[in-house]
């Protein structure tokens, strides 16, 4: 009952001061959809990142005479190896070939395959990074049969700094996007308590509950908070499908950044209203 | 019914807005409080519904010991006290049907009784036929009227009364002071603050006089 005209007379705010409520609720939005096009970005970041860590790998390339069999074994036992591949030279050549395609008839100035037999050495999780490549590497080169070894990881250091740097500016963005809301919320509902102040009057002097004088305040704090994430979300998905034909956006978590955008509008929305409250319905 | 033992009230900067005030209104009376702008009327009203706290002294309404009452045993109070005023404070936006209804929509009145309680108030009040109106289509004395209904609806035991014909001309004030006479026989006891002393003496009821805050005559 009390929550029934709580929500009622709390719409008849909203319809009664649109566009203030209007004005709010496109901070509100913007807001958001600044946050979501930066979380996105971060969550496609750290995943790019992860698929290249898991491509990190270095190559042996081995002499004539190397006792394949003999130094496949030996490397599978170095700490920080988690697997070891042969590739023959045919084998080389013949990917040499896939990959350049009708540009392969170059290779034919080769009388004979040019390409060194190798093995590829993966590596464990805590030794993909530029340090750990080049200890291993160091490693392998002085194994008898090994000629050269090659790798490339400081792609992947350099990303994983711009993925902190960005981790970092998402967080101080969160913070400034949670105040801004929290603190438009808050103005938002501070004047809708003044446009509003005969009815609050009456309703304190006819005795109603401070609770029931409340709700209607804290359904618009809310109902706010939540348009203003579903249309943060709607922008992002606009925004993705104009991107889309620039670039790629390989992971996009939608029900995360739904779910995300409604529940923080909605609390950052209540938040403000419960302090604006505080402060001006003594 | 209302009783004031010793009260004063300071506001800031040392304004004293009743200087021990000792008065006691008894159930079904009638009781019109007089004195210039300014000689606390309007604060010994805002005292008995809670909205000043006395500065010293005690003050019983009813059965309710207010120094005692707590917050939110506030409402409690105010249900059982109507109060109008001056500048009637109803909803412009709002008919005379929903600002009356809204006084009982807000103090958890089961909606089934609502329309039927709105209705007896208006006719009692002779205003049935303005119940679709908004309150800037009404006169003067036709909106203190309605803000008579939305404090009646609720069957108060007490009816507060500041300056309710402050605004109106004297065949509105007379009509309203005729309302609120009416109300007092059947039982409501009320307490109103006016500066008219014409109408005040035609009523020929009891009168507490102040002056900067003090009692002068009673």
């Amino acid at each position: 009952m009390a929550l029934g005209i709580g929500v009622r007379e709390g719409i008849r705010t909203i319809v009664r001061n649109s566009s203030l409520f209007i004005l709010s609720l496109l901070v509100v939005a913007i807001s958001f959809f600044l946050l979501s096009l930066f979380a996105l970005l971060t969550i496609n970041l750290y995943s790019l990142v992860k698929g290249l860590e898991g491509k990190i790998e270095i190559i042996a390339f081995l002499d004539e005479h190397a006792d394949v069999e003999m130094l496949h074994s030996n490397i599978l036992r170095i700490t920080g190896v988690s697997e070891v591949i042969y590739v023959s030279s045919e084998t080389a050549l013949k990917e040499l070939q896939e990959e350049m395609g009708e540009t392969k008839e170059v290779l034919r100035v080769f009388e004979d395959n040019p390409l060194p037999a190798s093995l590829r050495i993966k590596l464990a999780p805590e030794f993909r990074n530029s340090k750990g490549l080049k200890e291993l590497s160091e490693k392998i080169t002085l194994l008898k049969g090994v000629k050269e070894t090659i790798y490339g990881g400081e792609l992947v250091d350099q990303l994983k700094g711009v993925t902190k740097i960005i981790t970092y500016f998402d967080a101080g963005l969160l913070m400034i996007i949670t105040l801004a809301v929290i603190f438009v919320t808050f103005q938002t509902i501070k004047l809708t308590i003044f446009a509003r102040s005969t009815e609050i009057e009456i309703m304190k002097l006819v005795g109603a509950e401070d609770s029931l004088i409340s709700i209607p305040f804290i359904f618009q704090g809310m109902i706010q908070g939540l348009l203003g994430g579903f249309i943060a979300f709607v922008l992002l998905l606009i925004t993705a499908k104009v991107g889309s034909a620039f670039f790629s956006i390989p992971y996009f978590p939608k029900l995360f950044l739904l779910v995300g955008n409604l529940f923080f509008g909605m609390i950052f929305g209540i938040i403000g209203s419960a302090i604006a409250l505080r402060r001006f319905l003594k | 019914m209302i009783n004031f033992e010793r009260v004063s009230k300071i506001y800031q900067k040392n304004w004293v807005a009743l200087d021990d005030v000792t008065f006691e209104i008894q159930k079904g009376e009638f009781v019109f409080l007089t004195g210039p702008t300014g000689a606390g009327k309007s604060t010994v009203l805002k005292l008995i519904y809670k909205e000043e706290e006395p500065t010293k002294g005690t003050i019983k309404v009813m059965n309710y010991h207010l120094r005692h009452l707590k917050k939110n045993e506030i409402p409690q109070l105010r249900r059982k006290i109507g109060v109008i005023f001056q500048d009637f404070k109803l909803l412009h936006d709002r008919t005379v049907e929903e600002n009356i209804a809204f006084a009982l929509e807000v103090t958890d009145t089961p909606p089934r009784d609502i329309k039927k309680r709105v209705l007896d108030v208006l006719t009692y009040l002779r205003l049935s036929h303005k119940k679709f109106k908004f309150p800037y289509q009404l006169s003067g004395g036709e909106q203190q009227k309605v803000s008579i209904a939305r404090a009646l609806v609720r069957d108060p035991y007490i009816l507060l009364a500041d300056e309710p014909t402050g605004n109106l001309d004297i065949k509105s004030s007379q009509e309203i002071l005729d309302i609120l006479l009416d109300i007092n026989y059947q039982g409501t006891t009320i307490l109103m603050a006016s500066h008219n002393l014409l109408l005040v003496r035609k009523a020929k009821k009891r009168i507490i006089s102040l002056l900067n805050g003090r009692i002068v005559q009673e």
